[in-house]
């Protein structure tokens, strides 16, 4: 009998189903846990499960440079981007320069994903400061390639690991990656001919944009959660959500090539209980 | 014939040649091969006023940033990567201690590919709509003479001093880079093109004949380079590729003093100020503690 499926399996999986053979994902190596769950082990499970069903072709760029490295060595995920067992594991090429082989600018990755501190409802992201630029609450770590990630990749999936109100705000205190402020025109206004956030996946639910009217929407919501908790927990108004779907649920076929096939010594996602 | 110049100097000499107020370049990536022998050098001589221009900075910002030594950091990030935000720096920011000066990743790269072939900006055309342009008032806006579209013209990040840790160089600054590298090895190089004054500390110096046989190891030749400076085990706690790893514990225990000033300056006082110089500070950490972290394969 098959353990139902987990929170992290169930966004695994529908983020699987969105991904496109031929395609190529730049994931970062975020350590920590839920913010490892959330910006590594998802992707990476994502990405696997994808090229084991109906995209054989992806190319996953580990920590942005090891190209489909061979995950079945390790006993964990390495725990830093550039660690000496990551650059010794098999793969089919590793970008160890810049400028090298691929070109972000040229549009080479076709999505990535990144997570922040603060969202805002035209898909703003935000991991500079919280409050004041100049004198913050709390200075974070910087832009890194966040500007990069939401204008030159084809599109980015945004992974928050926490969902409450001070990380879904009206206005993010500063915009270190561009969602859709005025929509599609809006961005080109700006100069943005491509790219943009295309889901925000968090533990409650997962959103997409009204790309016209440069607004998040709820995509769905996961099982369990209800509706109410999600606007409670949303620094926003999310309109009627009565409507919402429920994500939807890995196939029991899924679920075993998640469990048996991309991850048989759980060192990505968390084992069912 | 007169003899050949030996660029070697001590590491309290290397450091005497950064003045205050300098604009300083300064090699690794996050918590990977920064010169942090050199770095504790600076704050020992009490260096002031400081400008880092960097693109991912980590433990050696912050460590120049809770000493003191800092008025301006340029740089995409300064973080501790597992170890959390940057304590130092995030509270001197916090309190508008320190000046931060706010670049995306790629660009911050790209600055240095600038002063490396001396342009005076590096064109980009994805930065509308963020607030890098709202407060980064360094970056201007011009029109494209092609195609008329708007861009932005980022200025070179054009260092006065570039400092770099490498596995080996010979007493003429020939710097060996092995083959087997990652990003952050590579970026140095661009950073040591950068500038005209270039200071390099390495694991260990080697002879002339060793240079003359790994002469396509050779990444800098020695006239890009202005001092060499011995420092075994000069990244620690950072790893050095293909010699040791990164001191997980240390850098734990880094990371908590952060968390007050004053246990910052019982840090400081303990591992940087208190030892007379880099020996005394490898003696502190402790040969089996320093053996435990050599990489397996390491030649």
């Amino acid at each position: 009998m098959t353990a139902p499926a987990t929170l992290h399996e169930t966004i695994a999986v529908a983020l699987a189903r969105d991904l496109a053979d031929e395609e190529v994902g730049y994931t970062g190596l975020v350590t920590g846990g839920a913010a490892a769950i959330f910006g590594t082990s998802i992707p990476v499970a994502a990405m696997e499960l994808a090229r084991l069903t109906h995209a054989p072709g992806l190319t996953l760029l580990l920590a942005g440079w090891s190209h489909n490295p061979d995950l079945s060595q390790l006993d964990a995920l390495p725990e830093s981007e550039f660690d000496a067992r990551l650059c010794d594991l098999p793969a089919e090429a590793q970008m160890v320069a810049y400028p090298d082989g691929w070109s972000i600018r040229r549009g080479d990755i076709s999505f990535g994903f990144s997570s922040a501190v603060q969202v805002d409802v035209v898909g703003n992201i935000n991991s500079v400061c919280v409050g004041d630029y100049r004198r913050p609450t709390v200075r974070l770590v910087g832009p890194i390639l966040q500007p990069e990630h939401m204008t030159l990749f084809g599109r980015e999936y945004v992974m928050m690991p926490h969902h409450e109100r001070r990380n879904f705000v009206a206005r993010v205190d500063y915009v270190s990656g561009v969602g859709f402020p005025g929509g599609r025109a809006g961005r080109r206004r700006l100069g943005l001919d491509r790219g943009g956030p295309a889901w925000v996946i968090t533990p409650r639910c997962i959103f997409d944009f009204d790309e016209d009217a440069g607004r998040i929407r709820v995509r769905s919501i996961h099982p369990g959660v209800a509706p109410a908790e999600v606007q409670a927990a949303t620094g926003f108004d999310l309109g009627d959500l009565s409507r919402v779907p429920v994500t939807a649920a890995p196939t029991r076929a899924e679920l075993d090539l998640l469990r048996h096939r991309v991850d048989p010594r759980g060192i990505l996602l968390p084992r069912p209980a | 014939m007169p003899p050949l110049r030996s660029k070697i100097l001590s590491l309290a000499e290397a450091g005497g040649r950064v003045p205050d107020g300098c604009r300083l370049a300064i090699g690794g990536f996050a918590v990977y091969q920064h010169p942090m022998a050199f770095v504790r050098e600076l704050v020992r001589q009490g260096r002031r006023d400081l400008t880092v221009v960097g693109s991912v900075n980590g433990n050696d910002v912050d460590l120049l940033a809770g000493a003191g030594c800092l008025r301006r950091v340029e740089s995409s990030y300064v973080g501790l990567e597992k170890y959390g935000l940057a304590p130092n720096f995030r509270r001197r920011v916090e309190r508008g201690e320190l000046e931060m000066v706010d670049y995306p990743e790629l660009l911050s790269f790209d600055r240095f590919r600038a002063s490396q072939d001396r342009l005076t900006f590096w064109p980009c055309d994805y930065l509308g709509g963020t607030d890098i342009l709202t407060y980064n008032k360094d970056i201007r806006e011009f029109t494209c003479p092609v195609t008329g579209r708007r861009l932005h013209a980022v200025p070179p990040a054009d260092p006065e001093i570039t400092v770099i840790h490498a596995i080996a160089a010979d007493e003429r600054g020939n710097v060996v880079v092995p083959p087997r590298r990652l990003l952050p090895q590579s970026l140095d190089l661009t950073m040591a093109r950068a500038a005209r004054s270039v200071i390099v500390t390495v694991e260990q110096i080697v002879s002339r004949e060793y240079i003359r046989q790994h002469a396509r190891w050779v990444e800098l030749p020695s006239y890009c380079v202005s001092h060499v400076v011995e420092a075994p085990w000069g990244a620690h706690p950072c790893p050095v590729l293909g010699r040791y790893g990164i001191d997980d514990a240390h850098f734990r225990e880094y990371a908590a003093a952060g968390a007050s000033p004053e246990a910052f300056a019982a840090y400081l006082a303990r591992y940087v100020t208190g030892p007379a110089d880099h020996a005394a500070y490898l003696g502190l950490i402790g040969p089996a503690r320093l053996e435990s972290l050599r990489e397996a394969e390491a030649q």
